[in-house]
């Protein structure tokens, strides 16, 4: 048990002794999830819309005085249609309306109006949105009386907020790839160094220096989450917490336990440092993007349906999703769990029968 | 600038790289992660998963079913279980959507009452929260049109013509796969380059650079030419797997692809360098060149949201980064096709150049040829 203690030691005082080190795992924690969930938003917001108005009336006016803040910007006026087609090319403007010099006469005259409207999609979600939008708003300007009232609820996260979706994924991302790299880092710079083999020679049970190495670095990986958690998703961003508090711990416990098998791997399969990080990303990229946090597992590939099976992020993401945005309890999700904590086995099982073998 | 010496420090190079087996993964690494991304990123959403309640059992009500049956963003299925449980399934990530149709509903509206039909989204993934929010009141504001018409209206009514651009068929492949290469190509070198100096400082082997008579400058031109040549040969396959895999259209000059990447690829090489530079060990130099070009590559690139509808502090990351200037460019190649006859494409190489020299030169000051 001193040996535990010693070696757990040890490696916690190596990482507080690097300055770098402890910085970036700062930063990665706090600013690079802010900067994540500051990144996007997914709603329609600030929309640059560019007009040329050749009807010169009051109806296009009134069409343009319904494209208002917060979503779009105030129209800019062009004087020609191939001013309005450059300012596109140049990602300028991302939605072109051209009132032809007819607009307002076949209006007033056959009661049929047709406005045109020129829309960037390589910016397909924003434009399929905005293109809603001005449908709704010229719908509301005609005559149309269509009494059904579409009461939309979007569970669980009511105004589609993307920051606290985004820096919550971030979070996940980031204790995935840390977790992996660190724990892989500190078996690697032993081998490099060629005291990962002395270490194993010592007097004492090489399972005992394995496992305190891996639990110290749990030790940082699970303070990282708590910083993360308790300043920038909960503080900054006001995330609601709706399941318990120890549920998410317990899982994140798990899981870090299981990004540490996965580090296992990468130590024992690489001599130097540059192979663990060429290894780490690429495991990892496939790792995070196979995990549902970017799009909807049922919304990928069929093929890539199945591997993300054996992505543990994916029941990470799944549980805390449900324990955060749905308030399930362990219970509900308990699959996610048990997943968790099967990979999780598998992995340190087999990872630290590798790196424990000698040379 | 003596080319012999170079030469043989370059030499030295590759056989290094060779001997850490990292040659294949300078290829596998960009390719994996454009086959992942290309196909693994859905923006549009297909065959939601729909709960129906219809507690009217009308002909509309029929019409309204058969419309949001027959598209391929829903699959619908009408049931009789009651909203809890309906709800319960969304909160287990079962189901996507609940539309519930009230009794009532056909009667109201002929006799010209307001009525209301309730939708409930799962709202965990922002994005298609939105999406489908739209493609449902798309689905029922159509279906009321087809009825005005049947009733034979005359009303004012102003119609869209829509027209897109650069992206007729709003595949997600073309919306994506370009802004995938901006971010490989900041990202795999850049992670290869940061390691080169900060392994040799870790090792030791620093020393022999320190008491070598080899210059400041050549010592960084041997370093880096490898890495450069590497990577260049990324900017042919990538443009490969985009092109016949995902069937991008091209519309573009390929040269000035070809020559913003490689532009683009001394910004990464720089950024690389850098952090070599200013890292003292090889952990947080990885750590930190993936924090520092993972997320802007992705996020201020321009792939999920427009540069130009960003506001305040986001506007200002992203115009800090060199992502959004390349981006520029390759969206333009392959999608719009202007070329250098637009000021702004101009004006972004221009500044891709600056990106590209500023590290280079920074790093070129900043490396001592001396112990610290």
């Amino acid at each position: 048990m001193r040996a535990f203690w010693s070696v757990f030691g040890k490696e916690i005082l190596l990482f507080l002794r690097s300055f770098g080190l402890v910085a970036v795992v700062l930063y990665a924690f706090t600013a690079d999830i802010y900067i994540a969930g500051e990144g996007i938003q997914v709603k329609p917001r600030h929309v640059k819309v560019g007009y040329v108005d050749y009807s010169g009336g009051y109806l296009a006016n009134k069409i343009l005085s319904h494209l208002h803040a917060p979503e779009f910007e105030k129209p800019r006026a062009f004087t020609s249609v191939e001013a309005l087609h450059k300012a596109i090319f140049d990602k300028e403007i991302i939605v072109g309306l051209v009132f032809g010099s007819d607009f307002e006469r076949s209006s007033y005259r056959s009661h049929r109006a047709k406005v045109d409207a020129l829309i960037d999609a390589t910016a397909a979600a924003q434009s399929f949105v905005t293109l809603g939008y001005l449908q709704n708003i010229v719908l509301g300007m005609s005559d149309i009386i269509f009494p059904v009232d579409l009461r939309i609820h979007k569970l669980f996260n009511q105004n589609a907020d993307s920051k606290i979706f985004m820096s919550f994924t971030e979070m996940l991302s980031i204790t995935t790839l840390l977790a992996v790299i660190l724990s892989a880092m500190v078996f690697v710079k032993e081998k490099e160094e060629g005291t990962w083999d002395i270490m194993l020679l010592m007097p004492t049970n090489a399972k005992t220096i394995i496992l305190a190495k891996a639990l110290s670095q749990v030790l940082i990986i699970l303070g990282g989450i708590l910083l993360a958690l308790g300043f920038v998703v909960l503080g900054i961003f006001d995330a609601p917490m709706n399941g318990s508090f120890w549920a998410f711990m317990l899982l994140s416990l798990l899981y870090s336990l299981t990004s540490i098998g996965i580090g296992f791997f990468i130590a024992a399969a690489s001599r130097t440092i540059m192979q663990v990080a060429q290894l780490t990303i690429l495991i990892m990229m496939p790792l995070i993007f196979l995990s549902g946090a970017w799009t909807p597992i049922y919304a990928m590939h069929p093929v890539l349906q199945k591997f993300s099976l054996l992505s543990p992020l994916r029941y990470y993401i799944e549980g805390s999703e449900s324990i955060f945005f749905r308030g399930a309890s362990i219970l509900d999700i308990w699959p996610s769990f048990v997943a968790v904590a099967l990979l999780g086995f598998i992995l340190f099982v087999v990872g630290y029968r590798k790196i424990g073998r000698l040379f | 600038m003596r080319a012999g010496v170079i030469r043989a420090y370059i030499l030295k190079e590759f056989k290094d790289l060779a001997r850490t087996k990292m040659l294949y993964l300078v290829y596998i690494l960009p390719t994996m992660i454009l086959l992942l991304f290309g196909y693994g990123i859905r923006l549009e959403v297909t065959h939601a998963r729909t709960i129906v309640l219809d507690y009217d059992n009308s002909t509309l009500s029929l019409d309204l079913i058969s419309a949001l049956e027959h598209t391929k963003y829903f699959d619908a299925h009408v049931s009789t279980m009651s909203e809890q449980e309906a709800l319960r399934l969304i909160k287990k990530g079962d189901a996507d959507i609940l539309v519930i149709i009230p009794a009532s509903l056909q009667k109201r509206i002929l006799k010209h009452q307001k009525a209301q039909i309730g939708v409930y989204i799962d709202g965990a993934y922002p994005m298609r929260a939105l999406t489908m929010q739209s493609y449902v009141e798309g689905e029922i504001l159509h279906l009321a049109q087809k009825l005005l018409a049947k009733r034979g209206f005359d009303g004012h009514l102003i119609t869209i013509n829509q027209r897109t651009l650069f992206n007729q068929a709003m595949r997600d492949e073309n919306a994506i796969v370009p802004g995938l290469i901006g971010l490989i190509m900041l990202v795999a070198p850049a992670l290869l380059a940061a390691l080169l100096i900060v392994k040799e400082k870790e090792l030791g082997t620093i020393f022999n650079f320190y008491a070598s008579p080899i210059g400041k400058t050549e010592f960084l031109i041997a370093k880096l030419t490898p890495v450069f040549l590497l990577h260049s040969l990324n900017i042919f396959i990538l443009f490969l797997w985009a092109v016949y895999l995902f069937a991008v259209p091209f519309r573009g000059s390929f040269t000035l692809y070809w020559l913003a990447s490689e532009l683009y690829l001394f910004v990464s090489l720089g950024i690389g360098l850098l952090v070599s530079i200013i890292t003292r060990r090889q952990i947080v130099a990885v750590v930190l060149t993936v924090i520092i070009t993972v997320i802007p590559g992705f996020l201020y690139s321009g792939i999920l949201m427009p540069i130009s509808s960003m506001q305040g502090a986001s506007a200002i990351e992203a115009h800090l980064f060199p992502v959004m200037y390349y981006n520029h460019i390759v969206y333009d190649t392959f999608l719009v096709g202007e070329g250098l006859a637009s000021h702004k494409t101009v004006l972004y190489l221009g500044i891709l150049a600056l990106y590209g020299a500023v590290p280079l030169v920074l790093g070129t000051l900043l490396l001592r040829k001396e112990l610290r």
